[in-house]
């Protein structure tokens, strides 16, 4: 605020420089009364310095929203445009943006906090848009730690009271699917590797669908299921060549990540897989394990709707007919014989079908680590005595105290000598 | 004491009323669930014999009181004396435990029983009676249900706390796991002296500004602050966590402070309980997206946030469900029996 100088209209001091467009004016902020004006055009001589000032710079709008706010904002289109978002995505993130931010919590957060908001913005547009976005990209992208992550997400959503669906995973596979470098040949990824994209994309696709029916999506995080079916798509597209690349080495070709729980979910998938291969005929008489299998992948998931309905019963239901399940197509003479036998049962013999093993995730199939027993009845009423001898024993004597301080004592000396001033 | 009686009986009736009204979608007319309460309008009697006597029972009720459309408790007296209190408390919950027996968990049952007992509405005598009676520890062994229902007249009331620890639908008893209390010592506390006198005392002011005191019995921990106001965490039940504040109240008198026990105050309640049937959260999140929250990137179980009574619930895929936030152990129970027929439907795959 220029001191001095009186507005020739009202007569108030509270003069105040601002610019409008390019010129800059004194105005009385009392009336709006421009008491001077700066010059509108500029000599060739005088452009020499000057610089182009856009155009949200030069309307006032940026005055009214603070510092740390337009940052954030800035740093929300910036992801967007980083993550190549339609512009629409950006306009609705920084409208979220701007509305967390009129709640006092979020202004006065830290900035680590308000950093990570603008992840959770752009990950809630695209959530509703049904984008797929994982929040580790976004974490990646921002540098930002997932804790801190998602305590801000959830706090922000709630805020707001936004409705956010669920990942889409079709979505996700097909765009985490299309980021594995395997579509064509390179020095890191010999011939015999190269895989289609559209015959890998359906084939994950298919195998996370059967993921999803046997319980191995629910309550897991999404991508490392979908990097364990991803390999055993591109494996028994061609298995004889492939089967010696172990998934560690196929990520690494394929230049991603390896999540770190993937391994156990292609374990998982191949059981699932070996279940249903036990129930169809001509795979009966092989017999196959979690290698062999993979090169029938593309016949299991052929018929996977009726296999899975043969090859698991409901977990809460009885045990159906045996007889029933191997019409059609059987070739070998089988007895199906009904046994009463435990999912474990792995019958040595190709020709018996097993049982069919419950259908439930895998944390319920597990055997409890350890049983709790039920809590010992409890007669207490609250209102009982306490004994001294009771309160006692929490107490040190004097001479304990004395022992005590000493070694406190000594402990304070060494760690002063230990760490010199 | 007759009057008295009369209306003890139509209290059972309505809870029988909501009790076939709940069975309604769950269980088929001529289960024994709904037979001991069945009130005679065309629900399918079974041919026992104990059958008979209850109904009789109820035709005297229906006479005197009328037509009952809804739970209205306005009627009931305001005391019963404790001896009468005490006997039908037994009686109800054999009955209520003998409607379920055939299709509950067993070992969950004898639980609540002897907890809300220990509410202090039962002396420690008769509740010993009638453990030996009626609450078979092993699982497997067999109610003396036969007998029971024609010696037990049908008068009997179920407490005035509207708690229905086992529910006539579900069978499933959510289990206390952690009680948050708070007391106030109302007594200024020096920390460092409390530290140093007590052995099960730790104090560390660079890392949090409290003393932070463990007993072994009841097994919980208490964090002392200086203001002389404490948290006792760590007990199964309530009656646990005042006896707890309580010792550690006596531990600080010990020391030599003016220690009062004053606003003990329960803060929170956990409970847990199992289903025994896998869920489809990502089903459960679609129907009921204005209460639950599922991230499987953050967290694999399912934030269900429901309204009345106000509790959140964790639900995970294999069927356990941890319910937190309560501040009443009905709530809890609550809780659970609205969740109970929601998980149901996401059963089948």
């Amino acid at each position: 605020m220029p001191g001095g100088g009186q507005c020739p209209d009202c007569g108030s001091t509270e003069l105040v420089e601002d610019s409008h467009y390019s010129q800059s004016q004194l105005v009385c902020s009392d009336c709006g009364c421009v008491v001077t004006e700066g010059v509108l055009t500029t000599t060739f001589s005088d452009e020499g310095n000057l610089r182009e000032v856009t155009y949200s710079r030069s309307t006032g709008e940026n005055d009214q929203v603070s510092r740390s706010q337009q940052r954030g904002l800035r740093r929300v289109r910036d992801l967007c445009r980083v993550l190549q978002l339609p512009s629409t995505f950006e306009d609705t993130a920084v409208a979220y943006y701007q509305q967390a931010y009129r709640h006092s919590g979020i202004r006065a957060a830290r900035l680590q906090k308000k950093e990570v908001l603008v992840g959770c913005c752009v990950l809630i547009t695209c959530r509703q848009h049904n984008w797929p976005l994982t929040m580790g990209t976004v974490c990646a992208l921002l540098y930002a730690d997932l804790d801190v992550f998602s305590g801000t997400y959830m706090q922000i959503v709630k805020l707001l009271g936004l409705d956010v669906p669920s990942l889409c995973l079709a979505d996700l596979v097909k765009t985490y699917c299309s980021s594995f470098r395997l579509f064509q040949a390179s020095p890191s990824v010999p011939a015999k590797y190269v895989e289609d994209k559209e015959k890998m994309l359906s084939r994950t696709l298919q195998l996370v669908e059967l993921a999803d029916e046997t319980w191995l999506v629910t309550g897991r995080h999404p991508l490392p299921v979908i990097t364990a079916a991803t390999f055993l798509a591109w494996q028994s597209l061609q298995p004889s060549h492939r089967l010696t690349c172990s998934l560690a080495r196929f990520c690494k070709l394929a230049n991603v990540d390896l999540p770190y729980p993937a391994s156990s979910r292609l374990q998982e998938l191949l059981s699932v897989l070996l279940r249903m291969a036990e129930r169809l005929a001509w795979l009966q008489v092989l017999k196959l394990d979690k290698r062999s299998v993979v090169k029938h992948i593309g016949d299991l998931l052929q018929h996977r709707h009726t296999l899975v309905r043969k090859a698991f019963r409901d977990g809460t239901a009885e045990m159906e007919a045996g007889e029933k399940e191997l019409r059609g197509r059987c070739q070998g003479p089988e007895q199906g014989k009904e046994e009463v036998a435990s999912s474990s049962l792995d019958l040595p013999e190709g020709k018996r079908p097993a049982s069919p093993t419950p259908l439930l995730p895998p944390c319920m199939l597990k055997p409890p680590k350890r049983i709790c027993p039920p809590p010992p009845v409890s007669t207490v009423t609250g209102d009982e005595n306490i004994s001294d001898s009771e309160i006692e024993q929490y107490l040190r004597t004097p001479q304990e105290i004395k022992d005590f301080e000493k070694a406190q004592a000594a402990r304070q000396a060494a760690r002063s000598v230990s760490n010199p001033p | 004491m007759v009057l008295q009686r009369q209306c003890n009986k139509t209290f059972l009736l309505m809870q029988g009323q909501r009790c076939c009204e709940y069975a309604d979608d769950l269980a088929p007319p001529g289960s024994p669930l709904l037979s001991p309460i069945v009130p005679d309008d065309g629900y399918i009697p079974n041919t026992s014999n104990s059958e008979t006597v209850f109904n009789s029972h109820l035709q005297e009720v229906k006479g005197a009181s009328g037509h009952f459309s809804s739970v209205d408790l306005s009627f009931l007296p305001d005391e019963l004396t404790q001896e009468s209190k005490d006997q039908s408390v037994i009686r109800s919950k054999q009955d209520i435990e003998e409607n379920c027996k055939t299709q509950s968990q067993q070992s969950r049952l004898s639980l609540p029983r002897e907890q809300d007992m220990g509410l202090g509405l039962i002396n420690d005598s008769t509740l010993s009676k009638s453990h030996s009676q009626a609450y078979p520890g092993d699982a497997d062994s067999v109610q003396p249900s036969p007998e029971k229902p024609n010696s037990t007249p049908l008068m009997s009331i179920t407490p005035m706390t509207p708690v229905t620890p086992v529910s006539e639908c579900s069978g499933i008893v959510p289990q206390l796991q952690n009680i948050v209390s708070t007391v106030n010592l109302a007594c200024k506390l020096d920390l460092k002296k409390i530290a140093l006198h007590a052995k099960n005392a730790e104090y560390n002011p660079k890392r949090f500004a409290a003393v932070i005191m463990r007993i072994r019995e009841p097994r919980t921990t208490a964090l002392i602050f200086s203001s002389g106001k404490m948290v006792c965490t760590g007990a199964k039940s309530e009656e646990q966590s005042r006896l707890a504040a309580r010792k550690y109240a006596r531990v600080v008198q010990k020391l030599g402070f003016p220690a009062r026990f004053l606003d003990f105050k329960i803060q929170n309640m956990v409970g847990s309980c199992d289903v025994r049937f896998p869920i489809r959260l990502e089903g459960l999140v679609l129907t009921h997206q204005q209460f639950s929250s599922y991230e499987p990137e953050l967290f694999p179980g399912l934030i269900y946030r429901m309204v009345k009574p106000r509790i959140v619930l964790l639900i995970f895929v294999s069927g356990k469900v941890v319910l937190t936030g309560a501040k009443e152990r009905s709530e809890i129970y609550e809780a659970f029996e609205n969740i109970y027929p929601i998980l149901k439907g996401f059963k089948k795959a």
